[in-house]
C-alpha cells in the first residue's frame, strides 16, 4: 500500500492548533500517521510551499435532479467553456454549472477532497446519488430537503416529536442523506398553491403549522437523532430586502434549544438573507446586524454564499424565491414541484459591477466573513453556482486576505454601493490559518467529520499543497500570487494517493458517499397502514423509494445511535 | 411466473402487460455476424471484437437508440461514444426533441405526477390521446385520479356517461313507439358544458379530431389542423385581460376562448399536458415554446404546471444520463474530444438523411421501421452494430448482432419516468445464458475499442 | 525609409489564396482556419499545415485542400478564394474580421459564424446558420440559404448583433431568430417563423413568407412584399404605408403595417404587401 512522506511544508491544521509550523506530514493506507519510514515511501518535497487539510465545502449544488435542470437549461453557457477528454479524464463542459467530470476534476484541481450536495428531493434521491457517483476525486454527501415533507408538518403540528423523529431516521437511511435540510420552512408547501411565508410566525396553507415550529421541531429531531450536523437552513424571505429580520428571528428562535458551546444550527449562504431596507432602491447592508447576533451567541454557525461578477445560475429548492427572480429578470425559468416533499427553482442570473444592488450583495458578503470574529463560526461558500461558480474561490480568498485586493474590486463598482459599503471601514485581513479553518477545518468540523479537515493522525489522508510560501509572500499585498497558487494545487493528495500535481490530474480516482445510518430504538414500523399512506401520498411504491446501500458505488455509512 | 416463464401481470397497465407477456416472441439468443453477405451464429467474442472493430475504426460513428434500457447501460454508452469520437443520440431526436429545444429557450413550470393527483383540478390534454397511449395515466395521476386536496372525476364521469346513453336511449324509444324521430335541439358548436363551472376536477382535451380521450372529456376543444401556435398565442394574450383584432382563432370563436381562460385563471391548479399532436405539427418546436410560455404567464394568476407526455419508457433517463455526464439532452457529437450539441447538426436522423456517418451502433432501437427512408438507408448502407433482446427489421440489415437481456425483466436497473423521478427496475426472469445485459456488453466493447486503439498508437 | 516603401508596396499588394477541395466529402469537415485573420502574415507552409477535423479525424488544410498562393497587385486585403463543392466544409470565415472569402460552389453551415468584419461571397448555395451570432461584416449569398440565418446559439438570446446578410435565393425557417441588430435580405421566399424573438434589426423578404412572421417578436422591423398566408392573431393593425424605408433604402408598398407580438408585449413592426395579400383586406375594418 502507499506510503507518503510530504517534507518541510507550512503545515497549517487549525484543528490540532498548528499554524504555519515546518514540518513532515506522513500517510500510510490512506491515513495520516505518525511515521513512516521513508524507503518505503513516495517523498513530495513542500518547501516553501503551504500544506493544508483538503479542502471541504459544505454547501455547492452539484447533483442531482434541480442541478441537472440547470444544466439541460443553458447550453449556451456549457458552450463557452469545454474541457477536452485526455488520457486521463473525461470530456466535459460548463462554466456555472459544469457537467460532473468536470465538477469532480475542477475542484480537485483546487485542492478540494470532500463536498458536500445540499439540496436533495427524497423522492429524487437515487438521482442525486447516480450523478454523485459520477462524480469523481471527491468523498461527498446529500441532505434531504425535509422542511416541509407531509411527514414532517404532521407529525410536529400534532405534538409527536418521537413518530416525527422516527420518521426522519427512516428517511435519512432510506434517501441515504447525511443531514436535515429546511428551506424556506412552510414556504414551499405553500407554492403549491402558489403562496409563500410572510414570515417565521405565518401558517402553513391546510396544515396549521408555522415556520418557527418546523424549525424547532427539526431541531429537537436532530438533537433527539444525535446526527453529526445541525439543521442546515436556508431561511424564508431568501433574498428579500429587509430580511436580516427574518434571519435574526431564525436563528434566535432555537437559542434556548442549546447546550453548553454547540451549535443548533446552520444558516446558509447567509449574504442572501442579510438585506435591510423596503426594496430595492433602499437595499442596504444587514451584515452589521447579523454578525454582531453571530458574535455573542455560540449556537449559530453560517456559510457566506459570497457573490462574485458573473453570468452564472440560480438554483435552489426555493420555488417562490426563483419565481420572484423569474419576474424580476425576465430570464428563462424552470420550475419543479416534488410531491409531498419540496420544489426547485432555476433561473439563469448576471451580477453586475454597476449594479448598486449586485455590488451591495458582493459587499455584504464580505462585510459578514470580516465583521464575525470567529473563523470556526462561519465557512467560505458561494452557495454554487448560486453566487457564482465554485472556481471562484480562489478569487474570494483573495478579498478575505487582502484590503487592497478588496479596494481594487471596490473602485470598479456602482458608486452609491460602494458609499455605502462597510468595507472601506474594515481592515482586518485573514490569515493563512483562519482561511484553513473556514475553508476546511471549521468547515469539517460544523458537519462533524470527524476524519476530515485536519491532519492529526487517524484523519483521512486529503492533503492539499499549495505552492506559495508564507515566509516570503505577505498575502495582503501579494493576493494575486496567493490567488494563482489557490487556483492550481502543487499536490493533491486523496486517500493517501497523489491525484493532481501542478493543477492537472494524475490520477484520476473516485470517493465515498458518506451517509447516515441512524440507529433508533424503536424503528419506524414498516406496517400496513405506513404503506398504505405511502400509496395515498406519493405516486411511487414503498418498496421503490428506499435506495439500497448496494446502488451506491462507494457506499460509506456512518453509524449513529438516537435517543430516540 | 412459472417455470422462468411470466404467466400473469397483475397492477401494469396494457402497455406494460403486453410487453412482460410478450417478450419472449421474436427473441434472439444467439450472437450473429455477417458473413459473405448472410447473417451466421457467431461466439460472443467474435461477435463483440467484430463490433468493437467497426466503431474504432469509424472517423463519424453514431450511436443510438438508449431508451429502451438502462441508466447503467447508458452511462457505459456515453463513455464508448466518448472513446470512438461519435454521435450519441437517442429518440428524443424523433419525438420530444422539439420541446427540449424549447425548454432550452423559455425554461418549464412543472412537477412530479404526484402533485397533480393531490392538487390538479384543471387538466389539458393538447395534442395526446392518455387513453390508448398512456392508458393508466388518467386514473392514476389526473382526472380519475383521489388526491389528498382533489377527488375523483369518475364519479362524475360515470354520471354524464348514464345521462348520454339515457337520452340516447329514451330517443330510440320514442322513435319506436312514435314511428317518427323527434328532432332535438341541436347541440351548439363550442358551448362549454356547466361541468366545467364547478368546483371539482375537470378535464379538456385539445386535438384536431375526437379521440378516445375527448370523449371522456368534460370538454372537447376542437382546433383546425396546424393552428396550435396560434390559438396558443392567442391564449397568451387574452390571459392578460387584453383583446385580440381577430374574432376566432383556429376556427374557434374568440368568446368561447375567453370563457376558457376564465376556467383556466379561476382553477387552483392547472396542468398542460401535450403529446406528439403538438411537437409533430407545424410549428413543432415553436408550438412547445408557446406551450411553454403560456403556462409561464398563467403563473402570474395562478398555478399553472406544463409536462410533456413522453414515448418510450426511458427517454427521459437517457436525457438525464446525458445531460449530466455531457450537459446536453441528446444529439451529442464528441468527434472533436469534448461534447458538442447542435439538433440539426448533430442529430442523428439529420446526419444519417444528409448521408455523414460511416458506422453505426444501434441499441435497443429500432430505426430501420421509424426513420425516414433515406435515413434508414444510409445507416443499413454503413458497417451496423445491433444489440437488441428482440430480431427487428434494424437487426436483420445489421452486420453485427449481439442478443441482449431485458431490461426490468431479466435485467435490474434504473430508468425515469416522465416526470422525472427515478424508478428502481426489477428482474424477474433469469435471461438466456447467452444474453448479457446492455451493460455488459458495452463495457466489453469499450475493453476492446481501448485495446485496439492503443495496439494502433 | 525603406520600412515606409516596404509598407507602401505591401498596401498595394493583395494577396489571393485559392482552395480547391481534393474530393467530394461525406464526412463532415470542420474548416475553422478557413479565414482571413488565420491565413494572414502566414507562410505557404504555414497556411498547408494549419489544422481541420474531418469527422473525429485530425487533418491539415492541404490534406483536404490544393492551396494556390497568388500575390496581385490590388488595394484590397487578403482574399481566400474556394472553388469546388464545399457543401460538408462547416465554419469556413467562422469569427473572421477582415479580408475577403469568395465560395465558388455551394457553401457548409455555420458559414460567417460569429465574424466582425470582412466580406463573405457564395456563388452557390449556403447551408443553415449562416452569419450566425454576426457582429459585423457582409455575407451574400448568390443561391438558396438554410435554416436558422444569423440565429443565436441554443438556449441564448443573443443572435446576430451587427453586419449584413444577402440572400438572393430563397431561405429557410427561423430567418433571423433572436437577432439584435444588423440587416438580413432575402430576394426568395423564406420559411416559417422568420424574426422570431426577434429583439431589433431589419429582415426584408422580397418573396413569400411560409407564415409566421414576426412570431413572438420584441422589436425590429420585418417587411414582407410577397405572400404571407396568415397574421399571427396577436398582431394589430395600425396603418397603411405607401412605402417604407429598409436599411436606408426606399421601398414601394402599399404596405399594411402592423404592431406585434403583443403576447410577448412587443412593439415590432411587421409591414405585409397589400396587393399581395387581398385575403388580409378584413383587417382594415380595424384601423
Amino acid at each position: 500500500m502507499t506510503h507518503l512522506i510530504i517534507k518541510n511544508g507550512f503545515v497549517y491544521d487549525p484543528l490540532n492548533g498548528i499554524n504555519g509550523e515546518k514540518m513532515d506530514i506522513f500517510t500510510s493506507n490512506g491515513r495520516i500517521v505518525e511515521k513512516v519510514a521513508e524507503k518505503e515511501a513516495k517523498v513530495i518535497d513542500a518547501s516553501g510551499m503551504i500544506v493544508m487539510p483538503g479542502g471541504v465545502d459544505i454547501h455547492c449544488h452539484i447533483a442531482g435532479a434541480e442541478v441537472n435542470s440547470g444544466r439541460l437549461l443553458r447550453p449556451e453557457d456549457h458552450v463557452k467553456d469545454v474541457e477536452v477528454k485526455t488520457r486521463l479524464t473525461r470530456s466535459g463542459v460548463g462554466y456555472s454549472i459544469p457537467s460532473t467530470f468536470t465538477t469532480g476534476y475542477r475542484y480537485s484541481r483546487m485542492g478540494y477532497t470532500t463536498i458536500m450536495n445540499p439540496s436533495m428531493p427524497p423522492l429524487e434521491a437515487r438521482h442525486t446519488h447516480e450523478e454523485l457517483d459520477d462524480t469523481p476525486m471527491l468523498d461527498k454527501a446529500s441532505y434531504p430537503l425535509l422542511g416541509d415533507w407531509w411527514f414532517v408538518l404532521e407529525h410536529l403540528r400534532d405534538g409527536l416529536l418521537e413518530e416525527c423523529a422516527a420518521h426522519v431516521a427512516w428517511i435519512m437511511n432510506a434517501t441515504k442523506g447525511y443531514a436535515i435540510k429546511i428551506v424556506n420552512p412552510g414556504g414551499l408547501e405553500a407554492w403549491s398553491s402558489g403562496r409563500n411565508m410572510r414570515d417565521i410566525d405565518d401558517s402553513v396553507p391546510y396544515f396549521n403549522i408555522t415556520p418557527r415550529e418546523i424549525i424547532r421541531g427539526l431541531c429537537k429531531v436532530n438533537k433527539l437523532l444525535n446526527l453529526p450536523h445541525t439543521i442546515h437552513v436556508h431561511t424564508n424571505n431568501l433574498g428579500k430586502p429587509g430580511n436580516y429580520v427574518t434571519a435574526l428571528e431564525t436563528m434566535k428562535c432555537v437559542e434556548d434549544l442549546a447546550e453548553g458551546d454547540r451549535p443548533v444550527i446552520h444558516v446558509t449562504h447567509s449574504q442572501f438573507s442579510s438585506y435591510k431596507g423596503s426594496d430595492w432602491r433602499t437595499m442596504s447592508s444587514g451584515a452589521e446586524e447579523v454578525a454582531k447576533y453571530v458574535n455573542h451567541h455560540s449556537h449559530v454557525t453560517l456559510d457566506v454564499g459570497q457573490v462574485i461578477f458573473t453570468d452564472t445560475t440560480t438554483m435552489t429548492a426555493d420555488g417562490p424565491f426563483q419565481h420572484r427572480l423569474y419576474l424580476m429578470t425576465g430570464n428563462k425559468w424552470v420550475n419543479h414541484d416534488v410531491e409531498t416533499e419540496t420544489t426547485a427553482g432555476i433561473v439563469p442570473f448576471r451580477y453586475r459591477r454597476k449594479s448598486a444592488v449586485h455590488a451591495t450583495q458582493w459587499s455584504i458578503g464580505l462585510e459578514l466573513a470580516l465583521l464575525i470574529k470567529d473563523p470556526w463560526k462561519i465557512c467560505m461558500t458561494t452557495d454554487h453556482p448560486n453566487g457564482g461558480p465554485f472556481t471562484a474561490y480562489p478569487s474570494i480568498i483573495a478579498w478575505f486576505m487582502s484590503q487592497v485586493a478588496r479596494k481594487k474590486t471596490m473602485m470598479k463598482i456602482s458608486k452609491r454601493a460602494r458609499r455605502n459599503s462597510l468595507l472601506p471601514s474594515i481592515d482586518r485581513e485573514y490569515s493563512f490559518y483562519e482561511i484553513a479553518t473556514i475553508t476546511r477545518a471549521g468547515q469539517a468540523k460544523i458537519l462533524g467529520l470527524k476524519q476530515k479537515g485536519h491532519l492529526g493522525v487517524g484523519a483521512d489522508a486529503d492533503i492539499a499543497i499549495y505552492d506559495v510560501n508564507p515566509e516570503q509572500v505577505d498575502p495582503s499585498r501579494k493576493y494575486k500570487t496567493v490567488r494563482r497558487a489557490f487556483r492550481k494545487a502543487a499536490y493533491t493528495i486523496k486517500g493517501g494517493e497523489v491525484v493532481v500535481k501542478d493543477g492537472q490530474i494524475v490520477k484520476p480516482v473516485y470517493g465515498k458517499t458518506f451517509w447516515l445510518d441512524v440507529k433508533t430504538s424503536l424503528p419506524m414500523e414498516v406496517n400496513d397502514d405506513l404503506k398504505q399512506k405511502f400509496r395515498d401520498y406519493w405516486t411511487i411504491e414503498y418498496e421503490n423509494y428506499a435506495i439500497p446501500e448496494r446502488f451506491l458505488h462507494a457506499s460509506a455509512p456512518i453509524s449513529i445511535k438516537a435517543e430516540v | 411466473m412459472k417455470n422462468n416463464i411470466i404467466v400473469k401481470v397483475k397492477n401494469a397497465c396494457a402497455v406494460g402487460e403486453a410487453k412482460f407477456l410478450n417478450y419472449a416472441l421474436h427473441r434472439q439468443t444467439k450472437p450473429l455476424i455477417r458473413k459473405n453477405g448472410e447473417l451466421v451464429e457467431t461466439s460472443l467474442e467474435e461477435a463483440i471484437q467484430r463490433g468493437a472493430e467497426i466503431l474504432a475504426n469509424a472517423q463519424y460513428p453514431i450511436l443510438y437508440g438508449w431508451s429502451n434500457t438502462s441508466c447503467e447501460a447508458i452511462r457505459v454508452g456515453v463513455e464508448l461514444a466518448e472513446e470512438v469520437g461519435g454521435v450519441i443520440d437517442n429518440t428524443s431526436t424523433v419525438c420530444h426533441g422539439p420541446s427540449i429545444l424549447s425548454i432550452q429557450d423559455i425554461g418549464i413550470s412543472s412537477c412530479t405526477l404526484g402533485q397533480l393527483r393531490h392538487r390538479a383540478d384543471l387538466i389539458f390534454y393538447w395534442g395526446s390521446n392518455p387513453w390508448s397511449a398512456h392508458p393508466r395515466h388518467i386514473d392514476r395521476y389526473t382526472t380519475f385520479s383521489e388526491g389528498r386536496f382533489q377527488r375523483s372525476a369518475w364519479r362524475g364521469y360515470l354520471s354524464r356517461l348514464t345521462g348520454t346513453l339515457a337520452r340516447k336511449r329514451l330517443g330510440r324509444a320514442i322513435d319506436l313507439v312514435l314511428g317518427r324521430q323527434i328532432l332535438s335541439p341541436p347541440e351548439t358548436e363550442f358551448r362549454l358544458p356547466p361541468t366545467l363551472f364547478q368546483n371539482k376536477r375537470k378535464m379538456i382535451v385539445v386535438d384536431v379530431r375526437k379521440t378516445r380521450s375527448a370523449e371522456i372529456a368534460d370538454y372537447f376543444l376542437q382546433i383546425q389542423p396546424n393552428k396550435d401556435y396560434e390559438l396558443l398565442q392567442a391564449l397568451r394574450l387574452l390571459i392578460r385581460d387584453e383583446e385580440l383584432d381577430v374574432d376566432e382563432v383556429a376556427g374557434i370563436p374568440v368568446e368561447i376562448l375567453e370563457e376558457i381562460v376564465d376556467i383556466m385563471i379561476g382553477c387552483k391548479l392547472g396542468i398542460l399536458f401535450f403529446g406528439l399532436g403538438l411537437t409533430m405539427s407545424q410549428g413543432k418546436l415553436r408550438n412547445i415554446d408557446a406551450a411553454l410560455s403560456l403556462v409561464r404567464d398563467l403563473n402570474q394568476r395562478t398555478k399553472f404546471l406544463i409536462m410533456p407526455m413522453r414515448g418510450h419508457f426511458n427517454v427521459t433517463g437517457a436525457n438525464v444520463v446525458f445531460t449530466w455526464q455531457t450537459g446536453y439532452p441528446y444529439a451529442i457529437d464528441f468527434s472533436h474530444g469534448y461534447p458538442r450539441y447542435n439538433p440539426g447538426e448533430t442529430s442523428v436522423t439529420d446526419i444519417l438523411r444528409r448521408g455523414e456517418s460511416d458506422a453505426g451502433l444501434v441499441v435497443a432501437s429500432d430505426p430501420v421501421a421509424h426513420f425516414p427512408n433515406a435515413a434508414a438507408q444510409n445507416l443499413v448502407k454503413n458497417p451496423l452494430v445491433v444489440i437488441d433482446p428482440q430480431a427487428t427489421p434494424t437487426s436483420i440489415m445489421a452486420d453485427v448482432v449481439i442478443p441482449s437481456a431485458f431490461v426490468g425483466i431479466e435485467v435490474e436497473g434504473t430508468a425515469y419516468r416522465m416526470d422525472h423521478v427515478p424508478l428502481p427496475l426489477k428482474k424477474v426472469v433469469e435471461p438466456p445464458e447467452t444474453c448479457l445485459s446492455d451493460k455488459e456488453i458495452l463495457q466489453r466493447i469499450l475493453v476492446e475499442v481501448r485495446r485496439l486503439r492503443s495496439e494502433h498508437n | 525609409m525603406l520600412q515606409l516603401l516596404y509598407r507602401l508596396r505591401r498596401r498595394f499588394k493583395k494577396i489571393v489564396i485559392t482552395l480547391h477541395p481534393k474530393r467530394l466529402f461525406d464526412i463532415p469537415v470542420d474548416a475553422e482556419c478557413i479565414n482571413p485573420d488565420m491565413f494572414a502574415e502566414k507562410s505557404a507552409d504555414e497556411i498547408a499545415s494549419l489544422k481541420v477535423w474531418e469527422g473525429n479525424r485530425q487533418r491539415t488544410l492541404e490534406d483536404l485542400f490544393k492551396i494556390k498562393n497568388e500575390t496581385v497587385s490590388s488595394s484590397e486585403e487578403l482574399t481566400i478564394r474556394v472553388r469546388g463543392d464545399v457543401s460538408k466544409v462547416r465554419r469556413i470565415g467562422a469569427k473572421m474580421s477582415m479580408g475577403n472569402i469568395i465560395v465558388e460552389g455551394d457553401a457548409g453551415m455555420h458559414l460567417g459564424e460569429e465574424m466582425k468584419g470582412g466580406v463573405i461571397t457564395v456563388t452557390g448555395n449556403a447551408d443553415s446558420w449562416t452569419g450566425a451570432r454576426m457582429k459585423n461584416g457582409t455575407i451574400e449569398i448568390k443561391g438558396d440559404a438554410g435554416d436558422y440565418i444569423g440565429a443565436s446559439y441554443r438556449g441564448s438570446t443573443q443572435g446576430m448583433s451587427g453586419g449584413k446578410i444577402i440572400i438572393h435565393g430563397d431561405a429557410g425557417y427561423e430567418v433571423g431568430c433572436f437577432m439584435r441588430k444588423g440587416f438580413i435580405k432575402v430576394c426568395g421566399n423564406v420559411g416559417q417563423f422568420a424574426g422570431i424573438h426577434m429583439r431589433n434589426g431589419t429582415i426584408l423578404v422580397q418573396g413569400n413568407s411560409e407564415g409566421r412572421a414576426g412570431a413572438q417578436m420584441v422589436n425590429g422591423k420585418i417587411v414582407v412584399c410577397g405572400y404571407l398566408p396568415s397574421v399571427i392573431p396577436t398582431f394589430t393593425i395600425d396603418v397603411i404605408r405607401p412605402k417604407v424605408k429598409v436599411n436606408g433604402e426606399e421601398v414601394e408598398g402599399p404596405f399594411y403595417q402592423f404592431i406585434g407580438d403583443l403576447a410577448d408585449r412587443g412593439d415590432g413592426k411587421l409591414f405585409v404587401s397589400k396587393t399581395k395579400n387581398p385575403h388580409l383586406s378584413m383587417f382594415e375594418e380595424y384601423l
